[in-house]
């Protein structure tokens, strides 16, 4: 199958139905469809191989939407590159995910208009790919350490599983409107493809500062709200009398929601927060829909998924599994099928947490070392390999350091080759290898680093509270 | 009594240095949000203010008018600090 159809299957449906909303351009489902099309004849002019792989660039749109179904309707795998990136990370990605070409905001040697906002750049570089028998649609780029750069791997069918299993809790219909403010190139599958595949209108709102954002809601009546807790956190604090009785669903997803947006966002609103758990390798797994529950638990399982405590401690505390449909198919670089990965059919998300009587997974922390800012997975990993190669740094360690307002900050312990190296130079080479929210708001320059004692290594900081 | 002119060459400093692409013009009255400023700089903004200035700006005074260029942001974070 190719995802293409469930948009077609919407515009056959609901041809005259508003599709998507950005600013003064409003289009249907039919004229949606439409453009999808004609960007794919574009495309395939351009001779692309099969099952070949081409990085998206682009900030949220109308564009993205339709380049997206475009590329999928001729077959291409979607490989999307964070609009923030540097050179030295949009290079990693193209060169890790061997893509054949890049559309994006920026001509890069010899590239081609597309259209008014974006460029095709054929790579000639690229090495053939083998997608292994699998109808690869989407792969997700992951950072981490430079030997844990991996893509996750997502087919048609798999995007198809996830998205109808997740709508069984969230219940998207053709009535409603979903009022979008996350990037595009983190959120996509079980957000847009499901609208869209649902019949629903997604507003894409120009940005996330309170007033504007809930007189858009109003004027469009928007019934569903899908954000970060940051996000909620500016909303609940708006002190204009403005309500938004139209709202039905407000999901909270991406880290943990913190009590006190929770309680001020529903006396503000009138509305309870719907906590989210969504993981890339397996979809939305849990959704707490129940008005009655606990506002710090993720929820219970959807009805298709099982979750499961992995070795639990004497409080219920261990490693949270789950099972389902719609999983990943594989990672790529190296190529590891699930079934190597999972054999029991069970996947373990990295996360800590319990399940309470009622079935209520609470999480805990994370057994790998991963700070969430404000929604953002940033691994410490990654940004210590960028500060070791400064001249002035002998070695660095990364951490989380627990934040009331964001979930976690970046933190980081350097050791300096030269007493008297200023911090200004190791900031400026941070901004040149890294996108901004990966630098280090905070660094202590120490004298030496935790090592654990057997084997010598730099011990890893759990998030400081 | 910290100066408003004070706090917008450091906040002019460090968009420049840690937040907007070098390409990007960033002058005390370039309109932010135009200029590329999403959720994630605000991020970064705020903990900047966090960091150097000792205090979290509260939600509520997050709005288009303080946000809207780095002059109107500096006058805000003025006003805040003065009151304490």
């Amino acid at each position: 199958m190719n995802l293409t159809e469930l948009l077609d299957k919407t515009a056959s449906n609901w041809p005259k139905k508003v599709a998507l909303i950005e600013g003064d351009a409003v289009i249907s489902y039919a004229e949606l469809v439409e453009k999808v099309n004609i960007l794919a004849l574009q495309l395939r002019a351009f001779h692309l191989s099969s099952g070949c792989r081409v990085g998206l660039c682009l900030p949220n749109s109308i564009s993205y939407v339709t380049l997206t179904f475009a590329l999928w309707r001729i077959n291409a795998v979607v490989v999307p590159i964070p609009t923030e990136c540097t050179e030295e990370e949009f290079s990693n990605i193209t060169v890790t995910m061997r893509l054949e070409a890049i559309i994006g905001q920026k001509p890069r040697g010899q590239s081609t208009l597309l259209s008014a906002d974006c460029f095709y750049t054929k790579l000639i570089s690229a090495t053939p790919t083998d997608n292994h028998g699998i109808n690869i649609a989407f792969i997700r780029f992951t950072s981490g350490t430079t030997s844990a750069r991996k893509g996750v791997v997502l087919s048609h069918e798999t995007i198809r599983d996830r998205v109808t299993a997740s709508n069984i809790s969230l219940r998207i219909v053709p009535d409603d409107t979903v009022m979008w403010c996350l990037p595009m190139s983190h959120h996509f599958l079980v957000t847009i493809v499901l609208y869209l595949s649902a019949g629903a209108t997604i507003v894409l709102a120009r940005h996330v500062l309170a007033r504007p954002f809930l007189e858009a809601v109003n004027e469009w009546q928007g019934t569903v709200l899908y954000a970060a807790p940051f996000h909620f956190a500016l909303l609940a604090r708006d002190n204009s009398e403005i309500k938004i009785p139209s709202v039905r669903l407000a999901v909270a997803t991406t880290c943990s929601l913190p009590q006190d947006v929770a309680e001020n966002f529903h006396q503000r609103f009138g509305l309870r927060l719907t906590p989210a758990l969504g993981v890339i390798e397996l979809g939305l797994v849990c959704v707490n829909d129940d008005p009655a529950a606990r506002a710090d638990s993720v929820g219970r399982p959807q009805p298709d998924y099982a979750v499961r405590i992995r070795n639990p401690d004497r409080d219920g505390f261990g490693e949270v599994v789950f099972s389902g449909p719609g999983f990943f198919d594989a990672y790529d670089n190296p190529w590891t099928p699930r079934e190597q990965l999972m054999p029991d059919g069970w996947f373990a998300t990295g996360d800590i947490g319990r399940v309470n009587a009622q079935g209520y997974l609470f999480l805990a922390g994370r057994k790998v070392a991963v700070i969430n800012l404000a929604g953002r997975k940033v691994f410490p990993e990654e940004i210590e390999s960028v500060l070791n190669r400064h001249p002035a740094v002998r070695e660095s360690r990364v951490y989380g350091v627990a934040h009331p307002h964001l979930g976690e900050t970046v933190e980081a312990e350097i050791v300096l080759n030269q007493p008297d190296a200023g911090l200004d130079s190791v900031r400026a080479f941070c901004r040149e290898h890294l996108a901004s929210y990966k630098i280090p708001t905070r660094f202590t320059i120490v004298n030496a680093l935790p090592r654990t004692p057997v084997t010598g290594k730099i011990r890893r900081a759990a998030a400081v509270a | 009594m910290i100066e408003a002119q004070e706090i917008e060459t450091k906040l002019l400093d460090f968009l420049k240095r840690e937040v907007f692409a070098a390409e990007v013009v960033v002058t005390p009255e370039t309109d932010l949000v135009a200029s590329g400023f999403d959720s994630m700089s605000l991020v970064r903004l705020l903990l900047f203010i966090e960091t150097d200035y000792g205090f979290w700006i509260p939600e509520s005074e997050i709005t288009g008018d303080a946000l809207q260029n780095v002059r109107a942001l500096a006058n805000t974070i003025a006003r805040l600090l003065n009151a304490r």
